[in-house]
């Protein structure tokens, strides 16, 4: 059960660790149809960043200009907006907070859920992987089973150890909308909203990187009148 | 007493034959680290030393596993020998490798495993080869090397067989194998060409297109076999240089002789007029402008670089000697001919963690060179360069030299202040309870900074002012605080960059508390003392770093793995780094960098290595 879909946008865009914030929020109608939003935010190391991307080249890897950065954020875009039971797919990039936000509508979970996986494998080096065909968002209607991606953990093995504390200053915020009332749910660390219609769950990416289940979740939804 | 001088006479013999490792160095060899007291690596693991980059070329068989848990000790090498590895690269072939005594020729080869005796064409002389490299044995010298053909020597004779054989471009036939392009190709297009079947994932995996008939070569096939015969030409071409004319780089060069006399733990030689005719803008020249690049050839004649490390017990001293010929030194010589600008001293703190200062005077370089310059252009006989030769005497009759060599002197200074934290601002996301919606708000933040100072001295800070003043009117992010002048967010998009107009200098600095609270200097707080005095009497140039200050704040993030390691070893001790300069003459000039410590180092043979390695890796 490997995946890499959350990060595939921070893989694309830096492959740098930095003090980060990733949001990740799914909402999901009555009828199975949706909305999805990805937020990644850098602002709080953009000294940092501006002087890695000031850089030719770091520990011998090419460091990418906003350019090469802009271009395969676009890339990942336009073959987004390809993808059937995709629409009304925007974004942003504001390179001068280093904020990317991309957002899209979806058909169906299913819809969704394929689209980001031909995504992946577009930009994977890895054409043909078992990771493909496991799914990780499941709706019946009345009830929506989420798991998440793990990121490499011997990835994490091998970084330095200021890194790894970026990665825990670090916050992943997951949120799953529906449009009635949440009955229960299963991960305790998750809080319910309110008016009962959002679940989220807190942590950070280097916990995430340790534990891929953390933001496993089973939510029940109360019945529909 | 006849006995006595026969002794000393024998003895005399003795060591000078036991001291000949040097003797196998090719003549062809620009770069030369030799290290005396090789004692030092005894406790070196063959394993550290194979992964230098100055062993990179010849690290193949050594890489292996026969290396395993060995040391130098186990190498059969003879310690009472110089270890030279050199390094050299000329228009047709470049060498590399390094040369040896040996002591036990069994032990030897269970380190060079992989090589296999060869009948060797010089009388004397075993050779060994193994893929890639050659080792040759003379009495108990070991020479070991690699003679390669260079790049552009291959691509032409392989291209002219190609060619001459009536093939097409065989690029063409590489990237659009079935189709009929009869575009022209730009550079650009060739560029984006080769990224795309180079960089891609597969390229282990790739393979040129073979030809129809399997008994003639493509391409790359032709390539390899004109790189096979070419690496044998020259390899026996640098062997019969060194093995039956018995010439070698000590007989070439009586300077690199003298030099390697020295009794110093380790001797380094850069003969940078040879260096210098390889630069690739120096081939443009070459080939366009035979003349031209000929008389610049002579400018850089005797232009050699001879250094000697030494290992002390709390200190490692390294002093260089940069050698020139007349023409160019006279250049030098004019450039470096000014006083130390004392002001300067005012903006550096005493509790800083590194400073250097740099005294030139420009003026008098510009019409040196000038004069040694402009005759030599007069002589090309072409178009461009008498076009470019009319534009510098035009702006050398019409330019107000005294306005721009008085605004930018040459004489400037830098110092470095650790990292402060700076503020600036963050992106939050903040969350309604009620739903979890989420909004952006701005907040202060703090990042870390390094700061630091940078000034020249100048007798016309109006003309700085002058452009500042307009540029204030062009954007809101510059203004002037009366003091200083302050352009918002510059460093990076986040910290602000001061500058300041006193005291006949203009400085650029980063450091808020020097431009609000300091613009005069530091006051009573500024350098004083020896360092001061040292600073003021150092040739053209001064640099001082305090360690314990400084090696903790380099961020790890902008050097490689290596390089981390060698400062990792330099952190949690405490020292200082000086680098002094003396006066330039027509002849020379000299350097003298020595790094004080408190406390051991666990290994000084390792360290010794880690030093050269850093010398190999800056002068390649």
């Amino acid at each position: 059960m490997k995946h890499r879909i959350y990060f595939l946008i921070i893989g694309l865009v830096f492959g740098l660790t930095s003090c980060i914030e990733i949001i990740d929020d799914v909402t999901i109608h009555n009828d199975g149809s949706g909305t999805y939003k990805y937020t990644v935010n850098l602002s709080a190391s953009k000294v940092k960043i501006n002087s890695i991307l000031a850089l030719d080249s770091l520990d011998g890897k090419k460091v990418p200009s906003k350019e090469d950065i802009e271009n395969d954020f676009l890339d990942v875009i336009e073959s987004l907006k390809k993808k059937s039971g995709i629409t009304n797919v925007d974004y942003s990039m504001d390179f001068s907070d280093y904020i990317f936000k991309l957002q899209c509508d979806f058909k169906s979970i299913e819809y969704l859920q394929d689209a980001i996986k031909a995504i992946v494998k577009e930009q994977s080096k890895e054409k043909d992987s078992e990771e493909y065909n496991y799914n990780w968002i499941s709706w019946d209607g009345n009830k929506l089973m989420r798991s998440i991606p793990e990121l490499d953990i011997k990835q994490t093995k091998s970084m330095k150890q200021e890194d790894i504390d970026l990665l825990k200053t670090g916050n992943y915020t997951s949120i799953t909308r529906f449009d009635r009332p949440v009955d229960r749910f299963e991960n305790a660390k998750a809080l319910m909203s309110k008016n009962k219609m959002a679940v989220m769950i807190k942590t950070d990416p280097y916990s995430l990187t340790q534990d891929y289940n953390l933001l496993e979740n089973t939510i029940y939804l109360t019945p529909q009148k | 007493m006849r006995f006595y001088l026969s002794l000393i006479a024998l003895t005399t013999v003795l060591n000078g034959f036991a001291q000949q490792s040097e003797l196998l160095i090719p003549k062809d060899a620009v770069t030369v680290f030799s290290l005396n007291n090789i004692q030092l690596l005894q406790k070196v693991s063959l394993d550290d030393l194979v992964s230098y980059e100055f062993m990179a070329e010849v690290q193949q068989e050594l890489f292996d596993g026969s290396t395993s848990g060995k040391t130098l000790k186990d190498s059969g090498l003879d310690f009472d020998q110089r270890l030279n590895v050199f390094y050299g690269k000329g228009d047709q072939y470049e060498i590399s490798g390094f040369t040896f005594g040996m002591k036990d020729k069994e032990q030897l080869f269970t380190v060079f495993d992989d090589f296999e005796k060869s009948k060797s064409p010089y009388e004397g002389v075993e050779l060994y080869t193994s893929f890639f490299n050659n080792l040759l044995i003379k009495g108990n010298q070991g020479l070991l090397i690699r003679v390669e053909p260079t790049m552009e020597k291959i691509d032409e004779i392989t291209d002219s067989i190609w060619y001459a054989r009536g093939f097409e471009d065989p690029w063409m036939e590489l990237y659009y194998p079935e189709d009929d392009y009869e575009g022209e190709f730009d550079g650009e297009m060739e560029e984006e060409m080769y990224q795309e079947t180079f960089d891609t994932e597969d390229q282990g995996n790739y393979f040129p297109p073979d030809q129809e008939d399997p008994l003639k070569k493509n391409y790359f096939e032709l390539r390899d076999s004109v790189n096979t015969i070419y690496q044998q030409r020259y390899f026996s071409f640098v062997c019969d240089e060194l093995f039956k004319d018995g010439y070698n780089l000590m007989k070439h060069d009586l300077r690199f002789t003298e030099h390697i006399k020295h009794t110093s733990e380790g001797i380094f030689y850069l003969d940078n007029s040879r260096s210098v005719q390889k630069a690739q803008n120096l081939w443009y020249l070459q080939t366009m402008f035979p003349t031209l690049y000929n008389d610049v050839k002579e400018l850089y004649t005797g232009n050699v670089i001879l250094g000697d490390l030494f290992l002390k017990d709390n200190a490692v001293e390294f002093k260089v000697e940069a050698r020139y010929g007349q023409e160019l030194g006279s250049i030098y010589e004019k450039m470096n001919n000014s006083k130390f600008d004392k002001d300067v001293l005012k903006y550096i703190h005493k509790d800083n963690s590194a400073f250097f200062s740099y005294n030139v005077n420009l003026r008098e370089a510009y019409e040196q060179a000038y004069k040694v310059i402009v005759p030599i252009l007069e002589n090309e006989r072409n178009v461009q360069v008498s076009y470019n030769l009319l534009m510098l005497e035009l702006i050398n009759e019409y330019v107000n030299k005294d306005a721009l060599f008085d605004t930018y002197k040459g004489s400037m200074f830098g110092t470095f202040n650790g990292i402060r934290k700076i503020k600036t601002k963050k992106i939050i996301f903040e969350y309604d309870e009620e739903t979890f919606d989420y909004i952006e708000r701005e907040v202060e933040a703090e990042e870390d900074m390094p700061i630091f100072t940078l000034g020249f001295s100048t007798e016309r800070g109006d003309i700085p002012e002058k452009i500042l003043k307009h540029l204030s009117r062009l954007t809101s992010r510059f203004k002037n605080m009366g003091d200083y002048w302050v352009y918002e967010e510059a460093v990076l998009d986040a910290a602000s960059l001061y500058m300041i107009h006193k005291n006949g200098l203009f400085i650029f600095t980063n450091d808020e508390d020097l431009a609000m609270n300091h613009s005069d200097g530091y006051g009573a707080d500024a350098l004083k003392g020896s360092l001061a005095k040292k600073a003021k009497k150092s040739g053209f140039m001064y640099g001082h770093i305090d360690w314990s200050r400084t090696i903790d704040h380099f961020p790890r993030d902008f050097f490689n793995e290596e390089e981390n390691e060698m400062l990792d070893a330099m952190r949690g001790k405490t020292g200082n780094m000086e680098l002094t300069s003396s006066k330039t003459t027509k002849e020379s000039t000299k350097f003298n960098l020595v790094y004080n410590f408190n406390g051991e180092y666990e290994n000084s043979g390792k360290y010794l290595l880690d030093l050269v390695n850093s010398v190999y890796v800056i002068s390649k």
